[in-house]
């Protein structure tokens, strides 16, 4: 077997998944019931078979026609990304957005190329004032400012 | 003229200082929270609710109003200038839109939005003065087999959004479609693919979605590339769309204004297929529509009238029928029986005050967002000239402010790392994100509306044929495809051969 | 501990004082007190939470900030509040659905809505009727259920959702008259109601405050309301229960409630608060919008009775009528 086109056999590898895997989740936890009366499996079983023959197809195409590669992944970008996304909304209740911007705005930083510390912390300390006046003062979203033990200094 | 007298009582009301003033408020605030990803017009009106009981009903729904249509033109900017879309009527303006500001052309693209919707609103808003109640009685002929062929229509044209493989397209519909089952079933009320986690019992939101699969992707993949620091080209042409373009838009404006006015009368979803539908349309008409989806202004022009257009006529079924069509009209409904009026067909009759009062603002509300957008776009502009590796992590806190807001809950920050994961392989594969967000929009009309035909017909599917209007839908779903599928496959034939010879 | 210098400790132990403070003593409410809405912002649960809250903020002096934390029915929110620190500084709206209908149509409630709460008080009690489509050729309810036995599985019963209070009064009216009727559950009643208004389905239990429109302007045809009282809105229409359906009693309702084990001190002083607040002239006004139209419940040990045998009614009725999912 010889992969002609990546970028098609991959893309095929991940319809099939999510295709069958969806549509057997579907048939053994949900009713199938009868097309008059549809049961909640009905609908992601039939998307679920389509979804893994189109990608069936597109695996066997990537056999046959040739296609592009698929570019290579760079890691620290993505992982520092999601990592300070996830990291926001985990501390933005226990820190407050004092902290939860510093952590978002210091990781999601130090994954691009170029990182100056005295840069970013003016830009944090820009983006925490601005966050704090709009949200919270203008819109009045329901955050806290601070870390709970200091939330007496942050009234403003 | 009844309709004359009628629009100049409403005139009188609405440009009262107060009035004007409120009108100005609502569309400010739209404006900077549609500017601001994430954080949309239901949470800020919502929020805004009890400081309107002091205000007099009127004064209170020319604000909310114009907070809708506010958040409406401020959605479109971000879309052009971070591809960040933050309304489902915005994921269409990304595409083009944003290639546009990239290759420096963000100015002609934010007046391009500016003007159309400007065009649009007043079009859409003299639809609405004049044939409000036909129209109404329009919208209760769609039922759910008349939407389900809607929705088919609408599935079918969203391949045509893809500028790659077909097939593609199609997985990456379908994949949306079933990403919107999610949650608890409508018609059942069992709870699919929830894997025990209580958060997705209620399904996964749009914005969510929307943020991880274009936002967070397209930061992530800005970032990879060490050689081209910057992702906007520093040689920004000029401001102002050339000649040459609004040559180009014109049609597409009117075109999309249209269609956005009807598809909006609609309550069920139809305002939805809006812009995905004049995009579509555009690029079948156009004669330059190898350019669409690398920056071609008509693909922001028809899109953005359509939906302007279509958040206008959307007030039609509230004003008239008490129907709202999305979240934000269901809250106007709120606000309105709060404010002791019952929204419904006497409105117009008991009210006429409120009813055209509304209508001559939104008219005015246009044009103050218009005129106030104008000389905006020199600042936008501006701030693309910030270096990236600012402007990125300023775009991340407000994204993530605004989608930790949508229920101050940690697990949608992780959903939309996920989308962000799925976003980037997908970047990778070559697989378009916006098909599978207008299947994820659809899917869930979709089979509701299926099953609910389904149910009320007793089984039969001839249903879909009997209706006149499901049956015009799905025969010109077929059409569409076979149009769409042939020169794909002559294509098709082409590359083979090109590889045997 | 040793380890630790003296600047060390002091710094702690501030820290620590600084953090307890505020919930010891006398002195509560000391910081502001978050009322959490298990429903997205904008609904008539979350309007009436805001309405409420500037009056609560003047009375007890400290801001009460409402906070949405929708999901999964309302039962996050709800759980949310049974697992707060029940020092007074959280509160949450709890309603039929998180506190009666989910418990039982929900396999996995992760509270008990009697012994997880502490009911501090009703805030909205509001009747459905019974509307039908004006081509239905019937007047009254008795002439709904002959013409409902004529036609077995003919007639459509929409409602809001699949287990909504429509859908179980639907079933509730399936079973007490005998008859069948099939029904067609929507994502919100507003959907169900135009189809309704369009004659695609026949007839559906609707909140009275968003029915009377259509019902004055003569759109759509009420029957009956199903509580035990006729309403004030609409005096001449008459219950269920005159109708024939003895004891049929349902109400939508919602009021504000704490996780168990709050001092009674707060508690009394919460919900004197409540009532005063409910019955200030523009908030009164607002409710009666809603269709609050008063009710017997007054005292948070009147409200924890009432919470309870609403628990049992659905208990019961979603067990009878099946419409527990599977």
């Amino acid at each position: 077997m010889v992969i002609k086109s990546p970028k098609d056999f991959w893309a095929g590898v991940m319809f099939i998944a999510f295709g069958a895997g969806m549509a057997a989740i579907a048939l053994t936890n949900y009713q199938m019931g009868s097309a008059v009366r549809m049961g909640p499996a009905y609908f992601p079983t039939v998307l679920g078979g389509i979804l893994a023959a189109l990608g069936l197809i597109l695996f066997m195409r990537s056999l046959v026609l040739k296609g592009g590669k698929v570019p290579a992944f760079s890691f620290r970008p993505l992982l520092l990304i999601l990592f300070a996304v996830l990291l926001f909304g985990y501390t933005l209740k226990p820190l407050g957005l004092l902290g939860a911007t510093l952590l978002l705005v210091f990781v999601s930083a130090y994954g691009g190329h170029e990182f100056k510390w005295k840069e970013v912390a003016i830009l944090y300390v820009a983006l925490f004032i601005f966050s704090v006046v709009v949200f919270v003062k203008g819109l009045t979203l329901p955050f806290p400012i601070c870390p709970a033990p200091l939330e007496d200094f942050c009234r403003f | 003229m009844e309709i004359l007298s009628n629009l100049a009582l409403g005139f009188g009301v609405a440009l009262s200082p107060f009035n004007l003033l409120m009108c100005l408020v609502g569309v400010l605030l739209g404006t900077l929270i549609g500017v601001l990803p994430g954080v949309g017009p239901v949470a800020t009106i919502a929020m805004l609710l009890p400081i309107t009981f002091n205000l007099n009903p009127i004064a209170a729904l020319i604000m909310l109003a114009g907070i809708y249509y506010g958040a409406q033109y401020g959605g479109s900017t971000t879309a052009i200038l971070v591809n960040l879309p933050g309304e489902s009527s915005s994921v269409v303006t990304c595409l083009d839109g944003y290639q546009m500001a990239r290759q420096g052309r963000a100015g002609p693209a934010l007046a391009t939005a500016a003007l159309g919707s400007f065009f649009a609103g007043c079009v859409a808003t003299l639809i609405v003065a004049m044939f409000a109640p036909p129209l109404a009685e329009v919208a209760l002929k769609f039922g759910p087999s008349e939407y389900f062929s809607l929705m088919v229509l609408g599935l079918v044209a969203a391949v045509v959004l893809a500028h790659g493989s077909l097939i593609k397209a199609i997985a990456m519909v379908i994949l949306g479609l079933m990403l919107g089952l999610v949650g608890t079933d409508v018609n059942s009320g069992v709870l699919r693919f929830a894997f025990g986690i209580a958060e997705l019992a209620d399904g996964i939101g749009f914005v969510t979605v929307a943020m991880g699969m274009f936002g967070l992707a397209e930061i992530i993949a800005n970032l990879e590339h060490k050689g081209t620091r910057e992702v906007f080209t520093s040689k920004v042409k000029h401001l102002w769309p050339t000649k040459e373009d609004f040559k180009r838009i014109w049609a597409p404006v009117l075109r999309g204004t249209f269609l956005g006015s009807a598809l909006g009368i609609l309550p069920g979803g139809g305002a939805l297929l809006a812009s995905f539908g004049a995009y579509t349309l555009e690029k079948k008409v156009s004669k330059n529509s190898a350019e669409f989806g690398k920056g071609a202004i008509e693909g922001v022009a028809a899109p953005e009238s359509a939906n302007n257009a279509g958040a206008q006529t959307s007030f039609i079924p509230l004003l008239t029928l008490g129907i709202p069509s999305n979240a934000v009209m269901a809250l106007m409904i709120g606000a309105m029986m709060i404010q002791g009026i019952a929204p419904g067909p006497q409105v117009m009759t008991e009210r006429p005050q409120l009813f055209w009062g509304m209508i001559a603002s939104m008219w005015l509300g246009n044009l103050m967002l218009v005129v106030l957008n104008l000389p905006l776009i020199g600042l936008w502009i501006k701030l693309l000239t910030v270096p990236y590796r600012i402007l990125y992590p300023s775009i991340l806190v407000f994204m993530c402010i605004g989608v930790f807001s949508l229920s101050n809950n940690p697990f949608d920050c992780v959903l939309m790392a996920a989308f962000g994961l799925l976003g980037y392989i997908c970047v990778k594969l070559e697989c378009e994100p916006a098909p599978l967000i207008l299947g994820f929009i659809l899917g869930p009309l979709m089979e509701e509306n299926l099953r609910r035909a389904m149910l009320l017909s007793r089984g039969d599917p001839l249903v879909f044929f009997q209706k006149p209007i499901s049956a015009t839908f799905l025969v010109v779903s077929i059409i569409l495809l076979v149009i769409i599928a042939l020169p794909n496959i002559r294509k098709k034939r082409e590359e083979v051969f090109v590889e045997e010879t | 501990m040793r380890g630790l210098r003296i600047g060390q400790r002091l710094a702690a132990a501030a820290l620590l004082a600084l953090a307890t403070l505020p919930a010891h003593g006398q002195a509560w409410p000391a910081k502001p007190v978050r009322v959490v809405v298990p429903y997205p912002p904008g609904g008539p649960v979350d309007i009436s939470a805001r309405l409420l809250a500037p009056k609560l903020q003047e009375a007890l002096g400290q801001p009460f900030v409402v906070e949405n934390k929708p999901g999964a029915g309302g039962n996050i929110g709800a759980d949310f509040v049974a697992k707060s620190a029940p020092d007074g500084y959280t509160i949450g709206m709890g309603a039929i659905a998180t506190h009666a209908i989910n418990p039982a149509l929900m396999a996995n409630v992760p509270y008990d809505p009697i012994k997880d709460f502490r009911h501090l008080a009703l805030v909205v009690q509001v009747p459905n009727v019974l509307i039908v489509n004006t081509e239905l050729p019937v007047k009254s309810v008795p002439e709904l259920i002959a013409y409902a036995k004529a036609r077995p599985g003919r007639l459509d019963f929409a409602s809001g959702s699949t287990g909504s209070t429509g859908h179980l009064a639907g079933e509730l009216f399936k079973q007490m008259t005998g008859t069948f009727m099939v029904h067609i559950p929507y994502k919100g009643a507003p959907a169900a109601v135009a189809d309704l208004l369009a004659g695609r389905v026949h007839l559906m239990f609707d909140n009275l405050s968003s029915a009377l429109p259509n019902v004055k302007s003569g759109h759509v045809r009420a029957l009956a309301v199903t509580t035990l009282k006729r309403s004030a809105s609409l005096p001449d229409l008459p219950t269920l229960d005159e109708s024939g359906l003895k004891g049929f009693d349902m109400t939508t309702w919602w009021g504000l409630m704490g996780p168990a084990g709050m001092s009674p001190d707060v508690v009394q002083r919460l919900s004197a608060a409540i009532l005063n607040g409910m019955d200030a002239p523009d908030v009164k006004e607002r409710l009666r919008a809603m269709g609050m139209e008063g009710s017997a419940v007054r005292t948070p040990e009147q409200f924890t009775a009432f919470v309870d045998a609403e628990r049992r009614l659905y208990a019961k009725l979603v067990k009878q009528s099946g419409a527990k999912p599977d």
